[in-house]
């Protein structure tokens, strides 16, 4: 350590004060897993999902008896309705919940309990993440165990394994606007920036970027940027093919479609269930094939880096702030 | 070795400074007493020691470790109670205990150390129910987990009523009788008193004064107050003792009848005169500054004045 104690420097990387402990983490996440698993927001969760389950179902059963139902009374019908539901609403509630996991035990004081005990900044962020997600993946297990019966009744048949690939999508889902939430949380020493902020994802990613085709198009259309022009056949009504030339946005602004969580939840949950669509563009797109970032296992990926590249900015910095 | 040595420590929010150029040491095993009034630094101090703060410039290491670089093995041998903490509201005065044992591999009993601070009877009622006192005794007891080598508390009698204080103090001492160093800061001066080998006054960011509870009376007692009952009260004589150097005030009081004179200087000399002046000396006292008038005349920069 130089004499030089700069709040920059902080402490050097490596040094026991930045490591990270499994032990100190267990014991946070055990606590934080012990206070949450008490609040009446778990167990309201966890109701919460088994009606949605359950009430979808149910809906599912009444309306598909009726002449001209679009959803088919099966598993993959509930999947595709359910998974239109928790798109929206796992955020939501990820989001609310985790806003104040950290920005809120700064502005209490109760995170001086918790760094007066010997644990790194560090494992104070990895403890809170997991013990928040377990208590609520937990919550997920349980509205959807429970629901699991009431809909197999109605539904008769059952797939348990697309049904399980759900759930697993959901928490993993989950898991990645938990591991936003913290991480904005804990960039921030004032509950209201934290709340402005996980305002503004949500924005970000329910208004903004539905806009990121229209926004490329534009930029196309005034020379900014070029599309990329394919040759596709189309049907004449007299039976004759025409071959067309075509512009499309570059595959840039398909990715950064694709980015989006709750894209890349459909598209990843695309793979667990045949009832879901996943990515498709047509087929003229891409003549030498779909690039390998575009493809529906890449959202797995994305879905991971989701939960690593916030926690990594957060555990960087909440280890140089002043609390 | 020192168990807090503080070198140089300046800290700055922009343009204010909260602590500029610190320097002070505690020594192994003793009890000092932090002392200042409310926006001197203690709490920033503390912060530091703990690492929730960095400072702007200077270093300071606790049980001979860098406080930045080496937080961690400091906080497994130190206990803290620290200021404005919140306590988790959905669990029992047991689980924050257990939480604690786990958190620093100890194995002490819950219970012996909940009923050392006096709340045994509360282990399982959850700590959203307790009192600012029951919580105060719940986080030292939180500090107490594993016999730290250090104990810092900050302003530890917040909350507590004059009965819990004085439990606190107990605490304090057999911790210290164990060996243990602690470090606590307060802003009232009587509960140092009581405890502390030595103390150290912080002001604007600054220690202006550590020395022992001894020391620093005897350096700010410029002034004493001398009570003199002598067998009569005479205006003549009372306006000539008004006249010496030594005296800066003199009241009377028939009731004795006696004299009260504010005095820098010595006693004898005054005595003398009164005798010269013809009033036969029958009793006297001497009252010396408490320490109240000594943190006082440090922190708000007046002068002493014994009464």
């Amino acid at each position: 350590m130089s004499t030089e104690t700069a709040n920059s420097s902080g402490s050097g990387s490596g040094s026991a004060t930045s490591s990270i402990n499994v032990e100190s983490v267990r014991a946070v996440a055990k606590k934080d897993f012990q206070d949450a698993i008490r609040s009446w927001v778990f167990w309201g969760l966890s109701f919460f999902f088994l009606l949605l389950l359950v009430g979808i179902t149910g809906g599912l059963a009444y309306f598909s008896t009726g002449s001209g139902s679009t959803q088919e009374l099966t598993t993959g019908g509930l999947i595709s309705i359910v998974s239109q539901v928790t798109r929206v609403i796992i955020p939501l509630i990820a989001l609310i919940l985790g806003w104040k996991a950290v920005a809120g035990e700064r502005e209490s004081g109760s995170i001086k309990v918790l760094l007066s005990l010997p644990h790194s900044r560090k494992d104070v962020i990895l403890g809170k993440l997991i013990g928040r997600s377990a208590v609520l993946s937990l919550s997920l297990v349980i509205g959807f165990g429970l629901a699991a019966v009431v809909v197999a009744a109605i539904l008769g048949g059952f797939d348990i394994a697309q049904y399980v690939g759900l759930l697993g999508m959901a928490i993993l889902y989950w898991l990645a606007y938990t591991g936003i939430a913290v991480s904005l949380s804990s960039l921030t020493k004032s509950t209201t920036l934290a709340g402005g902020a996980i305002v503004g994802v949500f924005m970000l990613f329910y208004g903004l970027w539905n806009l990121v085709r229209t926004g490329f198009r534009m930029l196309m259309g005034r020379g900014i940027i070029d599309g990329v022009t394919y040759t596709g056949t189309a049907e004449m009504p007299d039976g004759t093919t025409t071959e067309f030339t075509n512009e499309r946005v570059p595959d840039l602004a398909l990715f950064i479609e694709s980015i989006d969580p709750g894209n890349a939840f459909q598209n990843a949950l695309s793979i667990v269930s045949p009832a879901i669509d996943g990515v498709t563009y047509p087929g003229v797109w891409f003549p030498d094939g779909t690039p390998f970032y575009l493809e529906d296992w890449f959202s797995f990926i994305i879905l991971l880096l989701w939960i690593v590249v916030p926690l990594t900015v957060a555990l960087w910095r909440f280890d140089r702030v002043d609390l | 070795m020192a168990a807090i040595e503080a070198n140089a420590l300046t800290k700055s929010y922009g343009r204010t400074l909260a602590l500029e150029d610190l320097s002070f040491e505690v020594r192994e095993g003793e009890v000092f007493g932090f002392l200042g009034p409310n926006g001197a630094g203690k709490s920033t101090t503390i912060n530091i020691l703990l690492d929730f703060l960095r400072p702007t410039a200077g270093e300071v290491s606790v049980l001979g470790m860098d406080a930045q670089a080496r937080s961690r093995d400091i906080r497994k041998r130190t206990g803290v109670l620290p200021e404005g903490f919140e306590t988790y509201d959905r669990l029992t005065g047991r689980q924050h205990l257990e939480f604690a044992l786990d958190s620093k591999g100890a194995d002490d009993d819950p219970d012996e150390l909940l009923n050392r601070v006096g709340i045994a009877d509360a282990a399982d009622k959850k700590a959203g129910g307790y009192s600012k006192g029951m919580s105060q005794r719940l986080m030292l007891a939180m500090a107490l987990v594993g016999q730290p080598d250090l104990l810092i508390l900050d302003e530890p009698s917040t909350g507590l009523d004059p009965n819990g204080a004085r439990e606190m103090r107990e605490i304090v001492l057999e911790e210290a009788d164990r060996g243990a160093t602690i470090f606590f800061s307060s802003h009232i001066m009587e509960q140092v008193e009581a405890v502390c080998d030595r103390v150290g006054i912080l002001k604007g960011g600054q220690m202006v004064a550590v020395d022992t509870v001894e020391g620093l009376r005897d350096s700010v007692s410029t002034g004493t107050t001398l009570r003199i009952t002598v067998d009569r009260i005479d205006n003549g004589a009372v306006n000539n003792i008004r006249a010496m150097p030594e005296v800066t005030a003199v009241k009377t009081d028939e009731s004795g009848p006696s004299l009260i004179v504010e005095c820098n200087g010595s006693k004898t000399t005054v005595l003398n005169e009164i005798e010269q002046q013809g009033l036969e000396v029958r009793d006297f006292q001497t009252k010396e500054a408490s320490l109240e008038d000594v943190f006082q005349s440090y922190t708000t920069g007046r002068e002493v004045r014994a009464q």
